[in-house]
């Protein structure tokens, strides 16, 4: 199937930072270190919903081990009454994780807000160990340290979307990422 | 929230935009203080503080100050080089500063319109 062409998509998204290419090889990369890492292990890997759907389909193709899969899902902060207040999980685990290794997956690591309070709920499952992966890594305005295990790539302080992340929930499906400045669309 | 329990909504913050993100702090459940402390940074022949520098935020479980700042880059020299002079006499101390763009992505991120209005122009 051909790629989709970056001329069919509108004019206000940047140059391309990471391409298809350069996202498989690394994805193919991570799903082959965590392979090793969990060779013989009961795995379960967490997605977080729901930019981390298309990383999250590749990596655990790139994984050469059988591994269980689930997702989270939680309120992220935004804009009206109903999105202020506090942080709440609005689909938790189906999998049982207690005694089982977890890997939880982002799609892009920025202040640690969000993974902070994910990784803390997971604790509460008592998983036997939990590590956290992140597709991208961006600690310019990183608040809480997190400790991960695996990242995809460390990037610069630019606002990216595409192959999973947003601006105002478009862009995902763009098979490679490219550079967004929400300024620029906000004006337009 | 902070450690004595009190909400953002009963903090007297000194910009909006600190209420702004003491509000995504409390979203977070993330344990916040606002200007706890005063790093006294340069003293007059006579041993009185001449200068002082309050941090917005300081986040007790991450042992870090956040100083919160809009004004744009060119206005900003005089707390770059507070920040500067704090990281030599209190090297243990743990500050980040988070600029007007720093501020104004945030606000993207978490799907605020109101950037540039808690911002200024």
């Amino acid at each position: 199937m051909d790629s989709i062409v970056s001329s069919s998509w509108p004019g206000d998204i940047g140059p391309i930072f990471l391409t298809e290419e350069q996202i498989q090889r690394r994805v193919a990369e991570l799903g082959a270190q965590i392979s090793q890492d969990y060779a013989g292990q009961d795995l379960v890997v967490v997605g977080v919903l729901k930019g981390v759907l298309f990383f999250m389909a590749d990596l655990l193709r790139a994984m050469a081990i059988p591994v269980a899969v689930d997702f989270l899902a939680i309120a992220r902060y935004g804009p009206t009454d109903e999105t202020h207040g506090v942080v709440r999980l609005t689909k938790d685990l189906n999998e049982t994780v207690a005694g089982r290794h977890v890997l939880f997956v982002e799609d892009i690591i920025d202040t640690g807000l969000t993974t902070n309070f994910i990784m803390r709920a997971l604790r509460l499952h008592e998983p036997l160990s939990l590590k956290a992966c992140a597709f991208l890594n961006r600690t310019r305005r990183r608040l809480i340290d997190i400790d991960l295990a695996y990242v995809g790539f460390d990037i610069p302080d630019f606002y990216v979307v595409g192959y999973g992340l947003d601006y105002r929930e478009r862009y995902r499906n763009l098979p490679y990422l490219v550079v967004f400045d929400p300024d620029q669309a906000a004006e337009g | 929230m902070t450690e004595d329990g009190e909400t953002q909504a009963e903090v007297a913050f000194a910009h909006p935009s600190e209420a702004a993100f003491a509000r995504i702090l409390d979203f977070y459940q993330v344990a916040w203080e606002y200007e706890p402390r005063t790093f006294e940074l340069r003293w007059d022949d006579e041993g009185n503080v001449s200068e002082a520098f309050s941090p917005d935020f300081y986040l007790p479980e991450q042992d870090l100050y956040i100083e919160l700042t809009t004004m744009e880059q060119r206005l900003i020299t005089k707390k770059h080089r507070k920040l500067r002079r704090l990281r030599e006499l209190y090297p243990e101390v743990n500050i980040k500063l988070l600029n007007r763009s720093d501020f104004k992505q945030m606000m993207f991120k978490y799907g605020l319109d109101e950037g540039d209005s808690l911002i200024g122009q």
